[in-house]
Order: structure tokens, then sequence, then C-alpha cells
């Protein structure tokens, strides 16, 4: 009896809790249906009167935004590709093999674990600077090619795979990447699964690093783009509250769709102490 | 080298062919490790002793000046002050509440809901920061954003100017931080408690146990691991707290919000003062580190269950 008590005051307040988790979203989403006018209008009311969709027509004449897209998706699956490629290789190499200054390498890759991006932005930006990617996609791809955290989790797991199996293989005649290939990648699939949602969220979300470095309208990723074009569109809310709901909306589409596996790949990088 | 782990190759010579798949394979990576992360480390530090710009290619030795001119200038001052008020009460905050709610909802007992509540609360963690850090400005708007418009509702009749008066403006920070990144700790620190065997419970609970008892000698002591790798990610992660800020009020009004990671910016991107920028990440690389050697120390209780 006292049980059931405590569970409904539970139930109330983590639907309260969910109610403000979920309410800018929806503010957004009404605001964007309206005119400037009535989102500025004294007193101010939750629900547009009518539909209005002139902020989503301005979106999408006025501003490049089928070309950000492009650009958020062409460096987010190039980024993912090349950090598991890089990450599942050398962690496979840090786990089955052992080689001179082996330790010295993998305690240089621990170093930049913790390391903060504002500590190494400004150094990285010079050294793109240098050759000459800025204000191109590259200088977003590049530097990203490598990434510790996956290393260090891949040699986690591969670790866990028996030598056993990679030396019957290797009797068996196959070739080193024939092993990383047909052994080892499908055994760490989720590990691998779980680090290309991480990733992906990091990069698609990233604002800082493409503040620095790109410049172009047309070059511009999402999160950029976003924040500039709001700059633009400053006075006109509704326009800036559809370019969010066109932003975020897919995102929430995707992680309803992924959900399992997000929540998965979040809670595995919690796993890395 | 030693294998501690039970499942680590026993050594062996590598043959001709393994010996270049590892060299092939690992230099490529190891450079670009170098390139990209390990020697900017350096070259930061490097460049804290130089008076440096890029518009002028000259770069003039100055030592330690940057330093010192950090102790007397008076903005970089209110800067630190400003992110370690910002990392203590937000990482409390955070704490408090991430932890509740994930008791709140392992306690539940239909599975169903559970998923539910833990995706609401997961939801804004993969809000891109830069559309929610514009919704939340929006929404603090003392003439027509929803912050007002509630409470007034609740009958306070004055409008606080959350984003431009300098004593609210921090703690609207605050707020969308934790808004924004709650679910995360959430998801680790309930992942932490289905870890924990449910033998233990059950033998509390024949023991006479109540709830209280069982939270307190039971739950609390186990999730003590996973509480303490949640708030040192947390805190470092706040160290380094940018986007919402830029965005919001870019360390307005008259430096309130000012934190570490935005001086380091504008004062490199703005400014182009990228020496004393980089002696201002020098000094957030230290803070780090020490948050680091802290949670060593306090990693070294080594149980397991």
């Amino acid at each position: 009896m006292k049980d059931k008590t405590v569970r409904v005051f539970l139930v109330i307040f983590l639907s309260l809790g969910s109610v403000v988790m979920m309410f800018p979203f929806v503010w957004m989403v009404l605001n964007a249906f309206k005119t400037t006018s009535e989102i500025l209008a004294v007193p101010p009311s939750l629900f547009p009167k009518v539909i209005y969709l002139g902020g989503y027509v301005k979106l999408f004449s006025e501003s490049p935004i089928l070309y950000w897209f492009r650009n958020s998706l062409v460096v987010v699956t190039a980024v993912v590709i090349l950090q598991l490629f890089t990450s599942s290789l050398s962690g496979y190499i840090f786990a089955k093999f052992d080689f001179r200054f082996k330790n010295f390498c993998f305690i240089m890759v621990l170093l930049t674990l913790m390391i903060p991006f504002q500590v190494i932005m400004i150094p990285v930006y010079l050294i793109v600077s240098k050759l000459h990617l800025l204000n191109t996609l590259y200088a977003l791809i590049v530097p990203s090619m490598v990434s510790a955290f996956g290393l260090f989790l891949c040699k986690q797991f591969i670790e866990t795979i028996p030598t056993d199996l990679i030396h019957a293989a290797r009797i068996d005649g196959a070739g080193e990447f024939r092993i990383y290939g047909s052994i080892i990648l499908p055994n760490v699939r989720s590990t691998l699964s779980a680090l290309a949602i991480f990733t992906f969220m990091g990069t698609w979300n990233d604002y800082l690093w493409p503040l620095i470095t790109i410049n172009d309208t047309n070059r511009m990723t999402i999160p950029l783009a976003l924040n500039f074009f709001s700059g633009q569109h400053s006075k006109e809310l509704n326009v800036v509250m559809a370019a969010c709901t066109v932003v975020i909306l897919p995102e929430i589409i995707v992680y309803l769709l992924f959900q399992k596996q997000f929540i998965q790949g979040m809670a595995l990088s919690g796993m890395k102490a | 080298m030693k294998n501690a782990g039970g499942n680590a190759p026993p050594r062996q010579k590598l043959g001709r062919a393994q010996s270049r798949f590892v060299f092939c394979c690992l230099a490529p990576v190891m450079v670009l490790f170098v390139v990209f992360l390990l020697a900017p480390i350096a070259i930061s530090v490097v460049l804290s002793f130089f008076n440096y710009s890029p518009l002028s290619d000259k770069a003039v030795f100055v030592g330690l000046k940057y330093y010192s001119y950090m102790l007397t200038d008076p903005n970089f001052i209110k800067t630190i002050v400003n992110t370690l008020i910002f990392v203590a009460s937000a990482v409390a905050i955070n704490l408090v509440l991430s932890t509740s709610i994930a008791l709140m909802v392992y306690s539940l007992t239909s599975a169903r809901m559970r998923e539910m509540f833990r995706a609401f609360y997961f939801l804004p963690v993969i809000a891109p920061l830069v559309g929610a850090s514009l919704v939340w400005k929006n929404m603090f708007d003392p003439q027509y954003g929803l912050v007002s418009m509630i409470m007034e509702r609740f009958g306070s009749d004055f409008s606080i100017y959350w984003l431009s008066d300098a004593r609210y403006a921090l703690i609207a920070v605050i707020i969308v931080t934790l808004w924004h990144d709650l679910g995360y700790n959430i998801v680790i620190l309930t992942t932490g408690l289905y870890s924990i065997p449910k033998t233990y419970f059950e033998s509390g609970k024949i023991d006479g146990a109540n709830r209280w008892q069982l939270f307190w000698n039971i739950t609390l002591p186990l999730l003590s691991r996973t509480m303490a790798f949640v708030s040192v990610m947390t805190i470092i992660s706040y160290f380094q707290v940018f986007t919402q800020v830029q965005i919001m009020t870019r360390g307005g009004p008259s430096y309130a919000t000012q934190l570490i990671a935005v001086s380091i910016y504008q004062n490199a991107f703005e400014f182009e003062r990228m020496g004393y920028a980089s002696a201002m990440a020098v000094v957030l690389l230290v803070l780090i580190l020490c948050v680091s050697l802290i949670q060593m120390k306090l990693n070294q209780s080594d149980w397991e269950y």
C-alpha cells in the first residue's frame, strides 16, 4: 500500500521533469508557426492563432540550407569512417602485438585523452593554416582522423578476443589484413557502432572548431550556419525558430529510431574509467 | 613488457611480415596523433611565451610576461572566479539532480516506463547545443519569453532581464547547461545501478532493512565508483563550456558570464592575441590536470563485485 503511493509520487515527479525537458522543443516548434508580431505580442500566447508557414518559406528561399546539410553529412561521414578505421586497426595492433616502443607509443596516445580541446585549439589552427586547409571541409576532417578515446576503447575490447583464434587463422595462412577484416572487426561490431554514434554526435554538433576554421557561407556546417543565419535574421524570430526546428527535428527522429543504440553508446563511453 | 591481464598474449617474436604490418599501419596513425594532438600541447606552452598574432608573422619572445599580466588583469581574475563558481555550482546541482532522477527511474517497476523516462531525459543531450541555446535565448526574453510568462502566472509582477542583468546571466547559463546534459549522467548512473547485483538487495531485505537503509547502506556505497567517475567527467567538461555562453551572452553583461574557454577563444580569434590566449590555455590545462590527479588518487580503492 505504502509502496504504491511512493510510486505514484515518483511517476508524477518524473513526468513534471520530463515536461521541463521537452518544453524548449515544444516552444520552438510552436513559435516557428507564428508571425514575428505574434511572437512579440504582449501578453504572449503559447499557441499560434493560425499556422503561418512564412518562417519556413523564408528559410528555404533565402539560405543555402541544403548545402549546409550536405557539408555536415560529408564531414561527419568522413570523420566517422576514418576514425573507426584508425581506431580499430591501431587498437588491434596495441592489443595483440608486441613490439619495440609499444608502451611509449601507448602512453603518448593516453596523454592526449584528457586534454581539453581549447588547450590545443590555437596550435591546431596554426598547423591547419600552414597546410592551407583553412576554410575548406578538409579542415574539419583531417585533424579528427584519429581519436585517443576510440583507440583506447577498441584496444580494451579487442584484448578480449582469444589470441588462439588469431594464431589459428595465421596458421591457416591468413594475412594480417585478412585477420583484421574477418576476425577482429566482426567481433567488435557493437563497440564500433557505439563509437560511431558517439563520434557522429560529437562531429555533427561541433560548433567551436568550424567557427574558427570556416568563413565561407557555402562551406559552413549545420551548427555554425544556424548561428550565422540567426544572426542575419535576428529580428525575425519565426525564421530563427523555423531554422532551429529544421535542424533539431531530424536529429530527434534519428534518435527515436535508434534509441537503444544511442543509449548503449553513451553508457559504453561511460565505461572508459 | 609485463603482461598483467589474463588474456594478454604471451611474448613472442614477430615475423617479418608482421613487423611490416605493425609499422606500416601504426606509423601513419602515430604521425596524426603527434601532429594534431600531441605536438599542439607543447606548441601551446611555447606560444604562451611569445607575443604572436597571425596577422604579423613575427613572434616576439616575452618570457613570463603574460603569466604575470594575468595576475593583474581584472578581467582574467573575474573569468577564473566565474569559471570556478560555474563549475562548482553546476556540477553539484547536476550530481544531485541526476542521481535522484536515476534512482527514481531505477525504482520504477514497469520497464516500459523506465525506458520512456530515460528517453525523455536523454533527448536534450542529442539536440545540437547551438539550436538549443538559440531557443533558450528566446525563452529567456523578459517581454515575450516563456520563463517570464510562467513567472507572471505565479504572480511575479516584475520581469527579470535574464541575459542582460549581471546578477542572473550566469544562472541562466547554468540552467541551459543542466537542461542540456543532465540526461547523459542519468544514463550512466542508471547503467551503474543496473550493474549492482540484485542479490545484495534481496539479502538486505531478508535482514529486515527498510527502503532508506537499503539505499544508504547498499545502493550508495556500491554506486560510489560510478558517481566518482561521473563527477570527474562532468567537472572536466564544465571547465570547457563554450557554445551556450558564446551564443546567449558572449561573456557579458560586463564579464558576468565570461568563462575561461570563452576568454581563450575571444583573445585568440577576436583580439588576435594568441600568446595571451595560449597562456590562458595552459592555465586551463593545469586546472584539468589537477582534477585528473585527484581522480587518480581517489581511484586507488580497488574492490569488485
